[in-house]
């Protein structure tokens, strides 16, 4: 059996003043694995990314990435487990659009010394590992890399956003919603270098979409409906 | 230093509102810096009005109004000294020289000064410099009169001119001395002080037109002496308005102007001009603060400005701390970047604003130089200078601390989700 990279046990969360959102008993993911969550719009998807990014705590249970409870680390020693281990990709508008295509992805590289070493352990440079990185995603055109971000085509974004947290191989990578800015053919392109590149640097995937169509790509299916108690009750009253 | 970059890189991004920014800053310190300098150099040439003098002696009034009537021309002698109470003075085993000052004529506006040639040998201004001629000589003839820079320049006179002077000191007279005219035989260089005004005369070119006049008025018919006649006449002066003295030594100084104040003839008073001149400063000081404290709020305007331009960005900018923090910057990242921001927006509004008050300056040199006869040294930034623009960069600082400190509490709140 593959170690957990993430744990959650009995994990509850309300937002303040409001009735429970999240409810988890157990909720697992193995190192190297790619699960699809599914979960629409407003079923606590945002809080529970929050939960395990370390930067919102559960009300009660506990909740362990990479066997470390997150809830034992200081605010601040979090944020920084959270650069070192964590990759982020988004729905969309994910880049600084007063970077470089280059210098967006390096930029977990600029806050995680670890990520940063792990760069530097494959390639001779932040520079260079950034470009393998975006080669094995399909931006290798040299004029292309040239170009402003707020030029490049949304697929072209995303896969640059996936570059980025991919760099420096963190153990997960989170996708919220990465798709869903893109049509049918591109959208498993998309998914199929970002697999091929998770698979190269060790990361575990963690895909969060409401497309249901996507989910036999994945080596598991969840739904968030199915793992959270909390959604339930509210259905039923 | 990558938050630096950064900070630069995002501003750049925002380079209208930045640009603008910074000008308003550079302007604003361009005007602190500006002012600085022409307060320090006016003080430093109006205390320098007159040098080289030891004391300066006149009729027993104030010391602030024996300088004003003395050296700036301003006002009147509450009271004359006698011709012989001048000549115990000069007499005094101290006194290296003398020179006596005769007003109270005037010639359109400007004041008429009745004086030895000795005026033109140790009058000094500035840092111990002496009267220069621009052209011509000091007065030989009785009726010769030497001109300040500003007297010739403004009334378009020329060597070998004739002037009619007139009676009094109002800019209208409606007494004139016509019958003898003056002719200008020297005229000298722009020094910056009171004697860029004056029209130089000999004290017994003074004594000449006054000669005929009986109680405030011409003599008339018989009584009337022409300009030929006086040339015959005794023109000793019978009193004079101010002495300037220099002392053969410094020491002296205190004892000889005890002496002066205690002389038994009539009520004379002697002040060391320099000492006056500091007391008078201290009264006109006051606009200058003003002025200064004007500067400084308009420093603050300029850093009021960057204040609004940061923080109404913020609201705006949440999508791209949110993406920062989602890469692995900390809040304390999110808080150093927008100080960095405020501080680098401050450096460049300084540095240009800098740049452009040595370029006004550079400009102006000659301007001032020529209208005002103050000489504007283009020095590098004193300590004084540097202390000021690192208080501003400091003010900066902390006022970019409350859009840094708003940006930090909302990425917290924010998290990593992206909120527009």
């Amino acid at each position: 059996m593959q170690p957990f990279l993430i744990q959650l046990d009995a994990v509850t969360f309300a937002w303040p003043g409001q009735s429970r959102l999240l409810d988890i008993q157990s909720f697992a993911l193995y190192r190297g694995e790619r699960v699809f969550l599914k979960g629409p719009s407003g079923s606590g998807k945002t809080t529970l990314l929050g939960l395990l990014g370390g930067v919102l705590l559960p009300d009660s249970g506990s909740i362990k990435l990479l066997e470390k409870s997150l809830a034992d680390l200081s605010a601040a020693r979090r944020d920084r487990f959270r650069a070192d281990h964590t990759g982020y990709i988004f729905q969309m508008f994910n880049l600084l659009p007063y970077l470089s295509l280059v210098e967006n992805v390096t930029l977990p590289c600029r806050f995680s010394a670890v990520r940063r070493a792990r760069a530097l352990a494959r390639s001779a440079s932040l520079e260079q590992a950034a470009l393998d990185l975006l080669a094995g995603l399909g931006l290798s055109d040299p004029q292309l890399l040239r170009r402003s971000v707020s030029e490049l085509s949304i697929g072209q974004q995303q896969r640059v956003a996936a570059a980025r947290a991919l760099i420096g191989n963190p153990e997960l990578v989170i996708a919220d919603e990465p798709t869903s800015a893109l049509d049918a053919d591109s959208r498993e392109a998309f998914l199929q270098l970002l697999f091929a590149e998770c698979e190269r640097g060790g990361s575990s995937l963690l895909f969060v979409s409401h497309d249901s169509s996507l989910e036999p790509l994945f080596d598991r299916a969840l739904s968030l409906k199915d793992i959270n108690r909390a959604a339930t009750t509210a259905e039923v009253l | 230093m990558y938050l630096l970059r950064l900070a630069i890189k995002s501003l750049a991004n925002r380079r209208f509102s930045a640009i603008l920014t910074v000008l308003a800053i550079a302007l604003s310190v361009t005007l602190l810096l500006a002012v600085e300098k022409v307060r320090t150099e006016a003080r430093a040439s109006f205390t320098s009005t007159i040098a080289g003098t030891d004391l300066v002696v006149g009729a027993r009034s104030g010391s602030v109004q024996l300088l004003l009537y003395s050296v700036f021309r301003i006002g009147n002698a509450t009271n004359n000294i006698r011709w012989d109470s001048y000549q115990h003075v000069t007499e005094h085993p101290q006194v290296a020289w003398a020179i006596p000052l005769s007003l109270g004529d005037s010639h359109r506006g400007f004041r008429v000064m009745g004086t030895t040639p000795g005026y033109f040998e140790h009058y000094r201004h500035g840092r111990d410099q002496a009267l220069v001629f621009a052209s011509g000589a000091q007065f030989d003839d009785l009726y010769d009169a030497v001109l300040g820079a500003d007297v010739a320049r403004e009334l378009g006179y020329a060597l070998t001119d004739e002037m009619v002077l007139a009676h009094g000191t109002g800019s209208v007279s409606f007494v004139d001395h016509a019958d003898k005219p003056f002719r200008v035989s020297g005229i000298l260089r722009k020094t910056g002080t009171p004697v860029d005004r004056t029209i130089h005369i000999s004290l017994q070119g003074i004594e000449a037109l006054h000669v005929d006049w009986q109680q405030g008025m011409p003599g008339r018919g018989a009584a009337s002496v022409s300009a030929e006649q006086a040339r015959e006449m005794d023109l000793t002066p019978k009193a004079i308005t101010a002495v300037l003295l220099g002392l053969t030594s410094r020491i002296s100084t205190f004892a000889v102007q005890r002496e002066i104040n205690q002389f038994g003839g009539e009520p004379l008073q002697a002040v060391l001009p320099g000492v006056a001149l500091q007391e008078l400063w201290s009264l006109l000081g006051m606009a200058e603060k003003a002025l200064f404290i004007v500067s400084l709020f308009v420093v603050l305007t300029g850093l009021v400005g960057m204040l609004t331009a940061i923080l109404s960005s913020l609201n705006e900018r949440r999508r791209e701390m949110a993406i920062l923090r989602s890469v692995g910057a900390r809040p304390r990242h999110v808080f150093s970047l927008l100080l960095l921001e405020a501080a680098s927006l401050a450096f460049a509004g300084i540095m240009i604003g800098l740049g452009l008050m040595y370029l006004c300056l550079w400009l102006a040199q000659p301007l001032i130089l020529s209208r005002y006869g103050l000489y504007i040294a283009i020095t590098p930034p004193g300590p004084y200078e540097w202390t000021l623009l690192g208080a501003i960069l400091a003010a900066s600082v902390l006022m970019g601390s409350v859009p840094a400190w708003r940006a930090y509490r909302q990425s917290l709140a924010d998290g990593l989700s992206i909120r527009t």
